[in-house]
């Protein structure tokens, strides 16, 4: 039944993945980017990746297709067509369908879907699956393999996301006094961007206004109860971002900058990695290896050896919620106002 | 249809990295290029967590009973019962770091247009030369 879901709902992503390439309309295209998105969260959940699930509702169809549109509305939305291309893409096309005809050849040397006995669900994951219980007392698997025995992943990957961050702020990021000098000697510029209209609607306010504690309240439970449900600091983290991300929308960009102001945005970033490689470092200082929690019931107290370990994770957790709840908003901040910080959507 | 049924997933897995491949070569515009980009990346996401599955496996939270101070009673675990986590966790941070990868992507866009006025990739190049 449920491999019949997954025939269905991949089918059909297909045609969403089609249709967002050649759709002529780009701000159609990324809405049905958002569609396959959200398309290929149900099949992550057919296939019992119910944290991959959650982290691709929240990630691809929610604050991706966000950073999209921010950037067609800030650029433009027509994508041009030039005849000349054709030949070029016939040609890419022959290219690729080599790629792929060699990729199908190998298809019959893998295992069948579902096959339980295959390679990769027999060796490593299955010592994963044995012991989560007895060494961390955390039943979600998925939460004690990432914050936990592959703790180094995860704090790269939340580093990867803290560097990119910085990345786009720096890129788009226009001082002010720049940019008056810009506006004295090009005044073109100015004249081509569109005129800023202030969001005044009374309903979207309010709706945002109810709907924003209760967005950052289920965030927070995502974080806390990552470890007996999916979800976790990742997922936690992009809602918490969203929520932040829909009072900048509804509002203008005065109100956003008086949430989180510029300086506090790098500082809490910062601080969220510093919070993940912090933990590590004082397990190095209490005798043991870094990232080695079950040394940190010397100073946590009540605790064993196996408790300490699912504690230090939810502060680890805590560490990348943060660092991925701001690192989304001040993405969105950079993108949506082309780095000049002063109005968005 | 045995062989369709049972590889399914993959084959999926190389038509959608082809069409992520193909837009990246081939259309002009630079957002669809970032848009390709991240239909081939879901295709690399499809292929780990199809070969995680297993068939009449739950999600990997283990079901887990408690004595009276809630501490687990130990019971035998069956690998077999349980959903690949290993290729989940790879996948789920994989996510989130390509979405920080696409925004990286959108400000280099942007950079591009303010300088250019065009996201066409040969209307970028004419006003190069």
């Amino acid at each position: 039944m449920i491999l019949g879901f997954d025939i269905i709902s991949l089918s059909l992503i297909l045609l969403c993945a089609v249709l967002a390439l050649f759709i002529r309309d780009l701000m159609g295209s990324v809405i049905v980017f958002g569609a396959y998105s959200f398309l290929m969260c149900v099949v992550w959940a057919c296939n019992g990746a119910i944290d991959v699930a959650f982290t691709e509702a929240t990630v691809g169809a929610g604050v991706g297709t966000v950073f999209l549109v921010s950037t067609i509305y800030s650029t433009t939305r027509i994508d041009t067509f030039k005849k000349n291309r054709l030949l070029k893409q016939l040609f890419m096309f022959a290219v690729v369908c080599v790629v792929g005809v060699l990729l199908l050849k190998t298809v019959t040397d893998l295992p069948q879907w579902g096959d339980a006995g295959s390679p990769a669900n027999t060796h490593l994951s299955a010592y994963y699956i044995e012991n989560s219980i007895d060494q961390t007392h955390v039943p979600n698997v998925v939460t004690s393999v990432l914050a936990d025995y592959r703790g180094f992943d995860t704090m790269f990957e939340t580093c990867v996301v803290f560097v990119a961050f910085i990345g786009i702020f720096s890129l788009l990021r226009i001082r002010k006094s720049k940019t008056k000098n810009a506006a004295t000697t090009s005044p073109t510029t100015e004249l081509t961007l569109p005129p800023h209209q202030e969001v005044d609607s009374l309903i979207i306010k309010t709706a945002s206004h109810l709907m924003v504690p209760f967005m950052q309240l289920f965030a927070l439970y995502v974080v806390a109860h990552g470890h007996y449900s999916p979800g976790g600091g990742f997922q936690g983290g992009v809602i918490l971002g969203a929520s932040l991300i829909l009072l900048a929308v509804s509002y203008n960009f005065k109100k956003a900058l008086s949430i989180l102001s510029e300086k506090k945005i790098i500082l809490l970033v910062s601080l969220g990695v510093l919070i993940y490689a912090g933990i590590g470092v004082i397990c190095f200082f209490l005798g043991g290896n870094f990232l080695d929690y079950s040394v940190l019931h010397k100073i946590l107290p009540a605790t064993d050896t196996i408790m300490a370990r699912s504690h230090a994770m939810l502060g680890v957790e805590i560490g990348v919620a943060l660092t991925v709840m701001v690192s989304m908003y001040g993405i969105y901040l950079s993108l949506s106002s082309n780095g000049r910080f002063d109005k968005g959507l | 249809m045995e062989f369709i049924i049972n590889y399914y997933n993959y084959i999926i897995v190389v038509i959608i990295m082809m069409l992520g491949l193909w837009g990246m070569l081939a259309l002009s515009n630079l957002v669809k290029k970032l848009i390709s980009m991240a239909i081939f990346q879901t295709g690399i996401i499809l292929f780990y967590i199809s070969m995680g599955a297993k068939k009449g496996a739950s999600i990997p939270i283990i079901k887990q009973a408690y004595d009276e101070h809630h501490h687990p009673i130990h019971q035998t675990i069956n690998n077999m019962d349980y959903a690949n986590p290993l290729t989940q966790i790879l996948m789920l941070t994989a996510i989130v770091v390509g979405v920080a990868t696409l925004g990286l992507g959108l400000a280099l866009t942007q950079r591009v247009y303010s300088e250019h006025k065009s996201l066409h990739e040969d209307e970028i190049l004419e006003t190069l030369s």
